[in-house]
C-alpha cells in the first residue's frame, strides 16, 4: 500500500468575519504555491459557531477585522480556545494578521469600549491609540536560520502592541510603525505562530514567508519531506520591491526615525491630535508621489 | 413629487451674516483669480479645469466656498457614499431639470474640496451671484467634513457605505461616524435621504432632527439569499448579531433583519417594486413613492444603477420642485441618460471598440465584472491602477475582487499604472497565464498594446482606477475618440 500523498491541511478561521483588507490573498498564496508544486492541500473554513478539528490542521489562518468584528470574533474564539491552544503548543503553524494578532495576545484595550480579552497565546498586550498607523511598512526578519529576509506590507491599525519576554518580534522595522511606532518591532513569533500587522496581503508579497509556513507545516506532519521546489517568483519580486520602495519614501523613513529617537530615551511622539483623523489628512498631502 | 411640491416652496432662509468689506474684497479677488485660472487651463489645455480654479480660489480665500454658498438662494443638495455618487447626481440633475430647476453641479466626478469649489465657481458670475436654482454636489466621504458645514445643504443623500480606500478613511465605522456628525448637524428643515437597504446607512444618526426619507428595492425576484464575499456590514450595527437577510440585492444591500435585537430594514418611502432587466443592458423598473408610482427605464446596466435611480427619485422628492413632475417626464429624463464617463462607457477607438470601466473598490469592481462576464466572446482586458491622493496607496482590496471568475475568459491582458506590480501579482494568483499577460506601466504604451492585442470587432475592456481612467480618457480624447469630459 502506498502512503497517501502529502497534503497541507489549511484551517481558515472566520473567512467572513475577519476579512477586511484583502487578507484572503494569504489563503490564495498558500493554495497556489502548493498547486504550482503539485502539493495537495485542503481548506477547512470555520466561521462563528464552528469548532474545527485543530489537531488535524497543519496551517491555521486568523486575519484582521475592525473593532466590531473583532469583538464578535473574541466572543466566539473563547469557544475555540482550548483546542486551538493545544494545537499551537503542538507546533501547528499559525499565520495571524492585525486583529487576529491582537486576539492571540493577552488583551486589546480599545480607546472607547470595554477591554477585549485575548487567547493569551502570545505574550503581548495591545492598547488603543489616538491615531491610526496607515502606510507601507518595510521590515527585516531573521527566523532563526541566520538569514535576513525582507518583509513588506501595508499597515492600518490604531492598536499599539507591546511584547513581553515570552514573545519574539517577527522583525525589525526599517520604515513604518510596526507594533507600536516606538520600539521598532514588527509582529510577534512564538513556537510556530507568526503574527504581523501587515496586510497587503502579506504572503503573496513575501513569498519567502509563504514558503516558510508551508515547509514548517509539511515538516511537522511529514518529517521526510524535502525542501520545497523553487518557483519563478519574478512578479512577486517586483511587487515586493515596489512596496519596499514605497515604504522607504521620506514619510515612512521619518516615522521610523522618530521611533528610533524615542527608543534611545527621548520620547518624541507625534503631536497628539484631538481628532485622530487629522494625521491621516496631513499624510495625504504628502502622498503625491507617482 | 407632487406631495412635496405642495409644501410651502419659500422656506424662511437665514440671511447670511453680513461680511466685512475686506472679506468681501478677498472673496471677489478669489473669484476673479479662480475664473481666470479656469479660462487659462482650458485655453492652454492642461486639463478640463475641474479642480484647478478651486485650488486657486481657496488659496486666495480659504472661506471662499462658505461665502459663495451663503450668498446663494439656490437649493443645495450634497450626495455622498462609497459608490454611485456620480450617476445618482446625473439622474437627480435630469429629474430636477425636468421639474424646472437650473442646476449647477460638479459633473465630472471631481468630488474633493477643490473640485466642489470649482463647480460652485462655474455657477456664479463675477459679482458672486448664482443664477441657477439647484446646487448639486457629490462629495467624497473624506472631504465631507470640510465641505458640508460650508455648503449647509437642505438635502443630504447617502447612497451606500462599502469598504473603499480604508487607507484614506481608516475604518468603515469611522467613516460612518463622520457621516453621523454631518447628519446630526443638519437643521430640522433639512431632509436626509438614506439607503434603507444598507444596514449601516439606514441606522445613521437615528435621533437627528432632519426629516428622513428611505429608498430601496422591494422586488423579490432580484437578488440572492447570501451576501457575497466582499460584503461589509453583515452584522447588526446595534447588537453585533449576524444579520439575517430575506433577500440580498447587492453585497450587503437588501432586506435584512437582526435575529438578536429585531433591528430591521426601515419602511421604504421610495421603493423599487419590480426590476425587469432589458436586452440593451438597462432595466425597466417600477418605483412606488408617496407621490405615485413611476415606471422608469434605467438605461444603465446593473442593479447598482437601479439603486442609483431610486436614490435620485428620493432626492427629487426631498427637493421642492417648482412644479410637480409627471411620471412620463421623469421617465423621459432618466431614460435619456448616457453612462457617466468611465462607467462602462462605450467608445469607438478607430477600428476598435473600447468599454471603459472605472473600478475603485471590491463592490464596484465586482459589479462591473457581473456586467462584463455574461457578454459573449473572449475577454481582452487592460487593468490599470495607480497610487495617487484620489486612488489611495493600499491596493489590498484587489484580493477581495472575484478576479478568479474573469481569468478563465481572458484572451489577452495588459496591466499598467504606477502600481502595475500589485495588479500583476493579483492576476498571477488569480491564475492569469503569463503567455497572455503583459505588464507595461506607461499608460500610452499599455493602451496601444492592448488595442493591438484586441482583434477588430471584439471589445477591449479597460478596468481602471480614477486617475488612470482619466489619463486613458485624455489620451483617447487627443486621438479624437471621446469628447472632453467637461463638455459632457
Amino acid at each position: 500500500m502506498t502512503p497517501a500523498p502529502p497534503t497541507v491541511r489549511i484551517c481558515y478561521l472566520y473567512p467572513r468575519l475577519l476579512s477586511v483588507a484583502g487578507d484572503r490573498g494569504n489563503l490564495f498564496a498558500l493554495m497556489q504555491r502548493c498547486a504550482w508544486r503539485g502539493i495537495r492541500y485542503s481548506v477547512t473554513e470555520a466561521d462563528v459557531g464552528v469548532v474545527p478539528d485543530f489537531a488535524e490542521s497543519d496551517l491555521i489562518l486568523l486575519h484582521g477585522g475592525q473593532d466590531r468584528e473583532m469583538t464578535a470574533a473574541a466572543r466566539d474564539l473563547a469557544a475555540k480556545a482550548g483546542p486551538l491552544r493545544e494545537a499551537i503548543e503542538a507546533d501547528a503553524v499559525v499565520l495571524t494578521v492585525c486583529a487576529g494578532y491582537q486576539l492571540l495576545g493577552q488583551y486589546y484595550a480599545p480607546p472607547d469600549g470595554p477591554v477585549i480579552q485575548g487567547l493569551g497565546v502570545l505574550d503581548a498586550v495591545t492598547e488603543g491609540g489616538p491615531t491610526r498607523f496607515i502606510g507601507h511598512v518595510a521590515a527585516e526578519c531573521d527566523l532563526g536560520s541566520g538569514r535576513q529576509h525582507q518583509l513588506t506590507g501595508f499597515e492600518n491599525h490604531s492598536g499599539r502592541t507591546y511584547l513581553g519576554s515570552g514573545a519574539q518580534p517577527l522583525g525589525r522595522v526599517l520604515a513604518g510603525a510596526g507594533n507600536n511606532g516606538e520600539d521598532g518591532t514588527e509582529g510577534a513569533r512564538y513556537r510556530e505562530v507568526y503574527a504581523t500587522y501587515l496586510h497587503g496581503p502579506v504572503l503573496p508579497k513575501n513569498p519567502w514567508l509563504a514558503d516558510h509556513l508551508l515547509s514548517r507545516a509539511l515538516a511537522r506532519r511529514y518529517p521526510d519531506f524535502g525542501p520545497l521546489a523553487p518557483l519563478a517568483d519574478g512578479v512577486e519580486a517586483q511587487a515586493h520591491a515596489a512596496a519596499f520602495r514605497l515604504a522607504r519614501r521620506p514619510a515612512g523613513r521619518w516615522r521610523a526615525a522618530a521611533a528610533a529617537v524615542s527608543r534611545i530615551g527621548q520620547p518624541l511622539r507625534a503631536p497628539a491630535t484631538a481628532d485622530g483623523n487629522a494625521k491621516i489628512e496631513a499624510k495625504e498631502t504628502r502622498w503625491t508621489s507617482r | 413629487m407632487r406631495t412635496v411640491a405642495s409644501r410651502p416652496p419659500a422656506r424662511p432662509r437665514e440671511r447670511s451674516p453680513r461680511i466685512s468689506p475686506s472679506e468681501q474684497a478677498r472673496f471677489t479677488l478669489a473669484l476673479a483669480g479662480g475664473k481666470a485660472a479656469g479660462t487659462a487651463s482650458r485655453v492652454l489645455r492642461f486639463g478640463g479645469g475641474t479642480s484647478f480654479p478651486g485650488t486657486v480660489a481657496l488659496r486666495i480665500d480659504p472661506r471662499f466656498l462658505q461665502k459663495a454658498a451663503a450668498a446663494s438662494d439656490a437649493r443645495k443638495v450634497v450626495v455622498t457614499g462609497s459608490n454611485g455618487k456620480t450617476t445618482t447626481c446625473r439622474m437627480l440633475a435630469a429629474l430636477a431639470h425636468a421639474g424646472g430647476l437650473m442646476v449647477t453641479q460638479n459633473r465630472t466626478g471631481s468630488n474633493l474640496l477643490q473640485g466642489v469649489t470649482s463647480a460652485v465657481m462655474r455657477g456664479i458670475d463675477l459679482r458672486g451671484r448664482m443664477d441657477t436654482q439647484l446646487l448639486l454636489l457629490e462629495v467624497d466621504e473624506a472631504t465631507l467634513r470640510s465641505v458640508t458645514p460650508e455648503v449647509r445643504p437642505d438635502t443630504f443623500l447617502v447612497t451606500n457605505i462599502f469598504r473603499d480606500q480604508l487607507d484614506r478613511f481608516g475604518e468603515l465605522y469611522s467613516m460612518a461616524r463622520w457621516l453621523e456628525a454631518v447628519i446630526e448637524a443638519l437643521p430640522a428643515s433639512a431632509t436626509v435621504v438614506l439607503n434603507g437597504d444598507d444596514p449601516l446607512v439606514a441606522s445613521l444618526a437615528p435621533g437627528a432632527p432632519a426629516r428622513r426619507l428611505y429608498f430601496g428595492i422591494r422586488a423579490d425576484g432580484a437578488g440572492s439569499q447570501v451576501p457575497e464575499h466582499a460584503a461589509d456590514t453583515i452584522r447588526c450595527v446595534r447588537c453585533q448579531h449576524l444579520l439575517s437577510y430575506r433577500v440580498v440585492h447587492l453585497s450587503h444591500l437588501g432586506d435584512y433583519q437582526c435575529p438578536g435585537c429585531g433591528n430591521a430594514r426601515p419602511g421604504l418611502d421610495v421603493a423599487v417594486t419590480a426590476v425587469r432587466p432589458l436586452s440593451d443592458a438597462g432595466s425597466e423598473i417600477t418605483v412606488e413613492t408617496p407621490a405615485g408610482t413611476f415606471q422608469l427605464h434605467v438605461p444603465l446596466a446593473g442593479l447598482h444603477n437601479v439603486y442609483n435611480a431610486a436614490a435620485a427619485l428620493a432626492g427629487g422628492m426631498a427637493l421642492s420642485l417648482p412644479r410637480s413632475l409627471e411620471p412620463a417626464e421623469a421617465r423621459q429624463a432618466i431614460s435619456g441618460l448616457r453612462p457617466a464617463f468611465g462607467r462602462l462607457e462605450e467608445i469607438r477607438a478607430g477600428e476598435r471598440q473600447v468599454v471603459l470601466a472605472f473600478v475603485k473598490n471590491p463592490t464596484s469592481y465586482n459589479a462591473t465584472l457581473r456586467e462584463i462576464l455574461p457578454r459573449p466572446g473572449p475577454k481582452h482586458v487592460l487593468a490599470v491602477h495607480s497610487n495617487t491622493v484620489v486612488d489611495g496607496e493600499d491596493f489590498a482590496w484587489l484580493w477581495d475582487v472575484e478576479l478568479e471568475q474573469l481569468v478563465p475568459e481572458l484572451a489577452s491582458l495588459v496591466i499598467s499604472g504606477t502600481r502595475a506590480d500589485e495588479v500583476a501579482l493579483r492576476f498571477k494568483y488569480a491564475g492569469a497565464r503569463p503567455a497572455v499577460t503583459q505588464v507595461l506601466p506607461d499608460r500610452t504604451a499599455a493602451l496601444d498594446a492592448a488595442l493591438t492585442g484586441t482583434p477588430p470587432g471584439e471589445p477591449l475592456y479597460i478596468l481602471a482606477g480614477y486617475t488612470p481612467m482619466r489619463e486613458l480618457r485624455s489620451i483617447m480624447q487627443r486621438r479624437g475618440w471621446v469628447p472632453p469630459s467637461w463638455k459632457e
